[in-house]
């Protein structure tokens, strides 16, 4: 079955964060043509935020710090590989969009003469804005959606985009409730399907017992690798310290304000900042693979109060059932400690540093697609990366189309895509999407899971490509599972994507993200460099070096290696004191 | 070879090639729903749900959990305007 086509001047894949802020400002730019938001869920509770956020984790504020301090953190914390520019284009206009969300209605912590509450968690500067009440984020964002005259169609995913002489010319979608395919033609594109989430298994074994929201599945990384885009930074891969077994943040950047810290099995603190980067997590990893370990969230020294205020923040924002896992355990922050792990890897710029190559446009490397939020490569660009890059992405690409019509659209793609769509649910007896899935995301964790090793990657690779045929094979009962399905490709591209680039970088970098057993020193002759990946012409994935572009803000060595002094002495640390003072022990 | 050896060599090859066959197993899941609260023809709780694991079950005209595929996130829980829903963490993670 197949709709009618729909026409749009901009289509928006993904109704997050990113996805929300660029539809909104591309329909204020274009106030009469065309503006869709295709969203795989629904818009009201999609992204990952879809119940909210605790706060901003890199706000760059005036009187607080500056854009260029922001952009030197960055660099510092991402071993020297970034396009400083790109991170400066988000760090000038990120307080712009602060004040638009406050004028909007989110609630930001404020002090009591009415500036904005920022705290201390990075290495080096003050980033962090809480907002303790950001469980209505989404529904704010949704609201101004509406409110702005943007088209929004729900349940429709999109599982090719189409491109044409070069440029793009729209997308085929499948709707997962009636299991039509949709072809929509437009003049420019968005990307804003966010993480890929679901690539390695969470020790659970549940598949959807994962830190991203799972319908974030690597759609993104997956579509706009077959459009033809270059993708960067991959083998630097999202590892987070969570909650075991929740799999949801602790989380060290609520607490740590209120005096929280990570510590070991001996209570003793082992790292200076709680700031989530792969030199933070190698830390993180040593301490729990020795007879230190396992490690802690530790909130016990602080007072009843302190502790009912954070609960009132963690179990209300972004994952609320924090508290109910807590319970179902019969432990609570005033007895016991929290254990927290290690998570299965995933691809998120807005974490880490692998996505979508993209320039301080938020344009990718196919002229008319653009590209915001956890997907696209501007290194932890967090939540307010992707509201503000968002913005970004429909001033360029409103910029993009004065000029420019729509493209023909490849008839042949679209006939074969939808052929490949709906294929599953001609094979009744073939292969299920969960099993498909379960295997591909357990190999990932076995071949691909830091440490990593060249002959370990290379059994993992055969495993995805011999996985890549095994499509073929995939049957869907229902619409549903025909959605299951086609995400299944979106994980073993990313699982392929995952291996390749850390084969290709033949150093150790990003601490834990890439720690390569056979190359553990970082090599800067060979690899200051950034490693992206594309389809070549004959269909293969190959890998290239890029250079990284001359910095805007020059660092010295000893700032470049900055990040490499997260651990605390031995000798300095202390036992948590029983009897402490709630308050700024932990950071600082 | 062998008659033992030919008939593994055919098995084998079958066991390569042939169709597979499915069953179905049980597995709790952790949206519980009071049917009694439920309004019949509501479907905001499926509205919300980010993964699309909800459903409205044909014998009762209720929304259900109709797939295994709970992120407990509680969106559900919270947007139900009669509060008839009550996400448990899943059993694998609890």
């Amino acid at each position: 079955m197949q709709n009618p086509v729909i026409e749009a001047d901009v289509v928006v894949i993904g109704g997050g964060s990113a996805g929300s802020t660029a539809a909104i400002r591309a329909k204020e730019l274009l106030p009469n043509g065309k503006v869709l938001l295709l969203e795989k869920a629904h818009i009201k509770r999609s992204g990952a935020i879809a119940i909210g956020m605790d706060g901003l984790n890199n706000a760059v504020i005036p009187g607080h710090a500056t854009p260029e301090q922001y952009v030197k953190e960055i660099t510092m914390a991402n071993d020297g590989i970034v396009n400083q520019r790109a991170v400066y284009e988000y760090a000038k206009n990120s307080f712009d969009m602060i004040r638009k969300l406050d004028s909007w209605g989110v609630k930001f912590q404020k002090t009591q003469s009415g500036d904005f509450d920022v705290k201390r968690v990075h290495h080096n500067g003050n980033y962090v804005l809480p907002m303790p009440e950001g469980y209505d984020l989404k529904k704010i964002l949704t609201r101004r959606l509406k409110r702005a005259g943007v088209t929004v169609l729900n349940r429709v995913m999109a599982t090719r985009l189409l491109v044409s002489n070069g440029r793009i010319a729209g997308l085929i979608g499948l709707d997962s409730r009636t299991g039509t395919v949709q072809v929509v033609r437009a003049r420019a594109v968005i990307l804003c399907c966010g993480a890929s989430g679901r690539l390695g298994l969470p020790a659970s074994g549940y598949l959807y017992g994962t830190y991203e929201n799972p319908s974030n599945a690597g759609d993104g990384y997956s579509l706009a690798y077959h459009a033809g885009a270059e993708l960067t930074g991959i083998e630097c891969f999202q590892i987070n310290p969570l909650i075991k077994d929740y799999n949801g943040p602790a989380c060290a950047y609520v607490t740590g304000p209120f005096g929280g810290h990570t510590v070991n099995a001996h209570g003793h603190r082992f790292i200076e900042s709680d700031y989530w980067s792969g030199q933070m997590m190698m830390e993180f990893y040593r301490e729990l693979h020795s007879q230190n370990g396992p490690v802690y969230l530790e909130l016990r020294h602080l007072q009843p109060e302190t502790l009912r205020e954070i609960e009132g923040v963690l179990h209300r924002t972004e994952r609320p059932s924090r508290g109910r896992f807590h319970l179902g355990r019969g432990h609570s922050y005033d007895t016991n400690r929290v254990e927290i792990h290690i998570s299965e890897i995933g691809l998120c710029s807005g974490h880490s540093a692998s996505g979508v190559w993209v320039d301080e446009k938020g344009a990718t490397t196919v002229p008319g697609l653009y590209t915001a939020g956890d997907m696209a490569c501007v290194p932890h660009n967090y939540l307010l990366g992707a509201l503000t890059y968002g913005e970004i992405c429909a001033n360029n690409a409103a910029e993009f189309l004065a000029d420019i019509g729509f493209a023909d659209l490849p008839t042949d793609d679209i006939d074969r895509e939808t052929l490949r769509v709906t294929a599953p649910l001609q094979r009744p007896a073939g292969l299920l999407h969960n099993q498909y899935e379960f295997k591909v995301r357990r190999l990932v964790n076995d071949y691909l899971q830091p440490p990593k090793s060249k002959v370990k990657m290379e059994i993992g690779l055969s495993h995805f490509m011999r996985a890549e045929e095994e499509l073929e094979e995939l049957s869907a009962a229902n619409p549903h599972e025909l959605m299951r399905v086609m995400e299944c490709g979106f994980i073993r591209d990313c699982a392929e994507m995952a291996a390749r680039a850390s084969l290709y970088r033949t150093e150790s970098r990003w601490g834990l993200y890439h720690y390569r057993l056979d190359y553990p020193e970082m090599n800067d002759a060979d690899w200051f460099c950034h490693v992206n990946l594309r389809k070549a012409a004959d269909g293969t994935m190959e890998a290239l070096k890029r250079p990284v572009a001359p910095y805007l803000f020059p660092l010295s060595e000893e700032e470049l290696r900055s990040y490499h002094r997260i651990r605390i002495p031995a000798a300095e640390t202390k036992p948590r004191s029983t009897n402490g003072t709630p308050g700024h022990a932990a950071l600082g | 070879m062998s008659e033992i050896d030919q008939r593994e060599k055919v098995k084998a090859e079958a066991a390569t090639t042939l169709r597979q066959a499915h069953t179905t197993y049980r597995v709790s899941v952790p949206v519980v729903m009071n049917e009694q609260k439920c309004i019949a023809g509501c479907k905001i709780c499926i509205d919300s749900c980010p993964v699309d694991c909800l459903a409205i079950n044909p014998e009762t005209g209720k929304a259900h959990m109709k797939f295994d595929e709970c992120w407990y996130c509680l969106a559900c829980e919270i947007d139900c305007p009669r509060d008839a829903i009550t996400v448990q963490i899943p059993y694998l993670l609890r």
